[in-house]
């Protein structure tokens, strides 16, 4: 059996000096750019390049967080077919701990971000000092240190036994990743959940809706999966990942229309909830988003978060070919940041939709910052996990 | 038997999911033989206890109608508990049926073959149950068209902007898809009896239902196209379905009910009630069919991790809730939920609690997952505790007014009880006529699961026999028929006759043989363009409806909505676009497969019964240009016919 899946196609390192290679200074390069245009024009608008730079971290830490989903997931429900794109997931989400120094300009900047972080605003809220127990800087801190603790171990633990695996061929592993991988679930969607609520429903501190968490780890998952598909079909064309079959684009695709069904699902369950039930307490989060210009950005995304690309992915032939999977993926990930930025910016007082170079910029550092750890993980092991007993079974996968 | 390594999966263990060393013919016989044999008497005894139970509503609901909702015990500020409780536990309960056959479907969770027939009867079962209270619960049925899309005699529309309204469609339609589901996935385990049958009655019902089924190759490719559609339409109805009933609750400013999370909370507690369900019926029925080998104790500890999953889904919304009730500053909100876990009612608070996030988390345990008696009483657990979370959620939210002065505690009637029994007893009725008449285990599923279903295992060597060319008939010949004995051998076939340039013959089998339609060099379905136009056509026209009627021809200001409240009619559209799609895939596929036809050439073949049970055919039109008396049966006498046979018919 080890035989087989070792020299199985597929199962390679990335070769010493392939472009790929180069991910991680072009990701530096990046961060680098984006970090000089930062202290530049961020100077003197720094409420403005906090705002940016919390959208452009949680947009990224929702893809990668998307990805440990996915490779928990797929782990516990004994699937097989997406062995072969789950190194690349794996990578993805072992960049978490990255995230935790990513979270430090967050973390100082909380003051122009957070309501809720001025005594003098709480003095004065009835609403806030009822909840200060739990919106208080420390225990926010320690909060935000659990999740990247928690993150970190179970990213890092999944990558390191499949990386074992690589090694020792040992079949018995995979029955004990499934095992644990349907365990570890638990406390990666509570950690999730508080955290949306730690860095994005305490955006605006009064209001609150207890779907909130599964709102955001719903798009976290529509991106991962995106991205999963981005980076797949990116390393078939460069040679490295030619067990990449059409049936494995088929599912990645199928997800992709699945998970975006499901983001509208959640997404309007809690706005029709709200809209119906018209509780000015609640109704005052969409009232901001619907007025002036935001009502446009509310429609985009109805429209490019869901019906544009429910339409669009339906046919069979777009899911199995890799540049219209591609432009499914990259056209939902553009949409994941829109829903990203619309939940945080209207909840800021002041910031209208103005889109502007901090945001490009802030993007640029964190996803340069991704991009890097990303590449540095994808040289240093193979691009499958060759040790996993059903590699092959995964390699020969047909859709039925 | 020690599993072979190729046969051993290393995370799943072995791959045969069936026990026993099975074949095709084995599988008929296992479950064909329930129908067949005389009932059991532990059967008699269910059955008659449960019409027995059923007499709850056989006097309970005339006395309602009668006397007036008085009977049970409501009051204000309760004037709503077990009725709707039960409602929405009967709904969740069938939600089981639908994701056993719909989303295990497209997840490739082949376990699901052996269970989901029975799980999907369950549904339909429970949706009736559930669907006697829209009707009832009132006390005036004679008013129960006003739930129908119609205007009453005063030219007054029904309100499409009630969520009560929209239950009436997603539970109507919920049943109506999961009925062309279940007999879609019936037709032809139901050409199976019909082949078997003994009597001329049975013959002639069976074969009525079956319409002319004759395991035809073209016909399973438009089949399977319109099985994965409706597991694809039915996967989003079910999520559907339980999220509007948690509309009934949610859209309302009561606190404990108005929350955001409800939709996909309620849903996951339907699969987790719902599995629960089926766990209590399969364990019953594997034991008192003998069903052992088909439905194994892997099928078990499937069905309890889900139930573990979904268990952590419900505990996860129950603390969310509190969680959230205390962060909101509403004191309204966490007084409600204070008052759930310490009030009047926390006794049936903490009965839900530990029924539903307690008892569960046993299932952590391998040997707790493979012990029947175990599943048994936890099933039973996880019953009572959803149908308390309902309770819960329902009277605990009502008893306490915003007023304290109207507070008051509920207590059921001897008619409350009545119409819970009765629920249970109809649900028992059906389930038990069910499991005689009908076979309770998709048959023809089960085969695709075998090893030797798929057609590239063991030998495509013709027999070492060929057959005798059988004598050219002197009258009229309308084709030639050839047996196969395994799909190895048909596949070969099939690819040799489709190389042979035939255009007018067709394969027939028991069960879809996978890649077939290739070998035999099909085109693909063209069903799904007929489903996008249906789905969006009954979508188009729910919203137009609901449009026309609240801006144009009954316009009335509600809860101070705009007439055109477009939000509150996604959910009727939604629907419709389900059942215009499900109707579609279903009428769409008969149609395309010419469906019904009960005479047809190929049933005048002696020994053709076995199509719907171990053997593999072969007929070739005599119409076919390429059609030669001589050359035609030489070509499949080559191919490994193991017997030939001219259609005269």
């Amino acid at each position: 059996m080890s035989h087989e899946t070792a020299s199985a196609p597929g199962v390679q390192l990335v070769p010493a000096g392939h472009r790929v290679t180069r991910l991680p200074f072009v990701g530096i390069g990046l961060a680098t750019i984006g970090a000089a245009q930062l202290v530049i024009f961020g100077a003197r608008h720094a409420e403005r390049l906090y705002a940016a730079w919390l959208v452009a971290f949680v947009f990224f830490l929702t893809i990668a967080l998307g990805c440990l989903y996915f490779v928990l997931i797929h782990t516990a429900m004994q699937g097989s077919w997406g062995i072969v794109v789950r190194r690349v997931a794996e990578n993805a989400a072992a960049t978490l701990p990255l995230f935790a120094i990513l979270f430090l300009p967050v973390a100082f900047g909380l003051h122009s971000l957070y309501h809720w972080s001025h005594p003098e605003a709480v003095a004065h809220d009835a609403l806030l000092r009822f909840k200060q127990p739990y919106l208080n800087l420390p225990f926010f801190y320690a909060r935000a240190a659990l999740y990247f603790a928690v993150w970190s171990a179970i990213a890092l633990w999944f990558r390191r036994q499949s990386r074992l695996q690589d090694e020792n061929r040992d079949a018995a592993a995979a029955a004990r990743l499934s095992r644990y991988s349907g365990a570890l679930l638990i406390p990666l969607a509570i950690t999730t959940t508080f955290a949306a609520f730690d860095w994005l429903m305490s955006l605006a501190p009064h209001w609150y809706s207890t779907i909130f968490g599964v709102y955001v780890f719903a798009g976290g998952l529509v991106s991962g999966f995106a991205f999963v598909s981005i980076a797949a079909v990116a390393l078939r064309r460069a040679g490295l990942l030619p067990a990449l079959s059409s049936e494995h684009l088929h599912d990645l695709g199928k997800l992709l229309f699945a998970f975006t069904v499901f983001w509208a699902y959640i997404a309007f369950s809690q706005f029709f909830l709200i809209w119906y039930g018209n509780i000015p307490e609640e109704t005052i989060w969409y009232r901001v988003r619907l007025a002036g210009g935001w009502k446009l950005v509310t429609i985009a995304l109805a429209v490019g978060h869901f019906a544009l690309p429910f339409f669009f992915l339906m046919p069979r032939a777009i899911k199995r070919n890799a540049t219209t999977l591609v432009v499914a993926a990259v056209w939902l990930l553009a949409m994941h940041f829109v829903d990203v930025y619309w939940l945080v910016m209207p909840s800021l007082e002041g910031l209208g939709v103005q889109p502007g170079i901090m945001d490009v910029a802030a993007l640029l550092t964190v996803g340069g910052a991704f991009l890097a750890g990303f590449g540095w993980l994808l040289v240093k092991s193979p691009l499958v996990p060759a040790g996993d007993p059903r590699l092959s079974e995964s390699l020969a996968f047909e859709n039925v | 038997m020690q599993p072979k390594p190729d046969n051993l999966d290393p995370v799943a263990g072995p791959k045969t999911l069936i026990l026993g060393g099975h074949d095709f013919h084995s599988i008929t016989e296992v479950v064909s033989g329930v129908l067949e044999r005389p009932a059991p008497l532990g059967w008699w005894a269910v059955f008659g206890t449960a019409l027995l139970a059923l007499g709850g509503l056989g006097i309970g609901v005339p006395w309602l109608v009668w006397e007036g909702i008085g009977v049970w015990g409501l009051n204000v500020p309760v004037g709503w508990a077990w009725d709707i409780t039960n409602f929405v536990f009967w709904v969740g309960i069938g939600h089981a049926g639908t994701l056993i056959s719909a989303i295990l479907l497209l997840f490739r969770q082949k376990w699901r073959t052996s269970i989901n027939r029975a799980a999907e009867a369950m549904t339909l079962f429970a949706v009736a149950c559930a669907l006697t209270y829209p009707g009832i619960h009132v006390g005036r049925i004679w008013v129960a068209y006003w739930m129908a899309p119609l205007p009453n005699q005063m030219g007054v529309w029904p309100n499409f902007r009630s969520p009560l309204l929209w239950d009436v469609f997603a539970v109507s339609i919920y049943g109506t898809v999961s009925l062309l589901f279940w007999y879609v996935g019936l037709v032809p385990d139901l050409a199976t009896e019909r082949d078997r049958a003994k009597t001329k009655l049975k013959q002639w019902i069976y074969g009525a239902l079956a319409l002319g089924w004759r395991g035809s190759q073209r016909h399973w490719q438009h089949y399977e196209v319109a099985y994965l559609i409706l597991a694809g339409l039915s996967t989003p109805l079910v999520l559907s379905v339980h999220s509007i009933v948690s509309m009934d609750f949610a859209v309302s400013q009561l606190p404990g009910w108005h929350t955001t999370i409800f939709p996909p909370y309620f849903v996951a507690g339907a699969i987790f009630s719902g599995f629960a369900m089926v766990i209590t019926l399969m364990v019953i029925c594997r034991k008192a069919f003998g069903l052992e080998q088909i439905i194994t104790m892997r099928h078990f500890d499937y069905m309890a991790k889900i139930i573990l999953v979904t268990g952590w889904m419900v505990g996860y919304a129950y603390s969310l809730e509190f969680f959230v009730a205390w962060y909101s500053g509403n004191p309204y909100e966490l007084f409600v939920f204070i008052n759930r876990a310490t009030g009047e009612y926390a006794w049936a608070y903490w009965t839900m609690v530990s029924c539903n996030v307690l008892v569960p988390q046993l299932f952590w345990f391998k040997k707790v997952r493979q012990n029947l008696a175990a599943l048994f009483v936890i099933s039973i657990f996880v019953n009572i505790g959803m149908w308390f979370e309902r309770f819960v959620i329902i009277v605990t939210s009502l008893h306490r007014d915003f007023l304290p002065s109207s507070w008051d505690y509920f207590r059921p009637t001897m008619w409350d009880v009545a119409c819970l029994v009765g629920g249970f007893g109809l649900f028992f009725t059906l389930f038990c006529l069910f499991v005689r008449f009908v076979p309770m285990v998709a048959a023809a599923e089960v085969k695709t699961v075998l090893p030797q279903a798929d057609p590239h295992h063991g030998s495509a060597a013709p027999p070492a026999q060929a057959p005798a060319l059988p004598p050219v008939p002197a009258g009229a010949r309308s084709g030639l028929i050839a047996e196969f004995a395994s799909p190895a051998v048909l596949y070969r076939a099939c690819e040799s006759v489709r190389d042979a340039g035939y255009k007018h013959w067709d394969a027939h089998t028991p069960f879809p043989v996978h890649g077939l339609e290739r070998a035999m060099g099909l085109q693909r379905s063209k069903l799904p363009w007929i489903v996008f136009v249906l789905a969006m056509g009954g979508a188009l026209a729910g919203f137009l409806l609901q449009t026309w009627v609240h801006s144009f021809e009954y316009p009335t200001v509600i809860s101070g909505k705009p007439l055109f409240a477009w939000p509150a009619y996604i959910p009727v559209t939604f629907e419709l676009a389900v059942l215009g799609g499900a109707l579609g895939a279903v009428l769409g596929m008969f149609a395309l497969n010419r469906l019904p036809r009960h005479h047809h050439p190929v049933f005048g073949s002696r020994g053709f019964e076995r199509a719907s049970d171990d053997r593999f055919f072969i007929s070739i039109e005599a119409l076919d240009e390429r059609f030669d008396p001589t050359a035609t049966p030489e070509l499949l006498r080559r191919c490994g016919a193991a017997r030939l046979e001219w259609l005269t018919a």
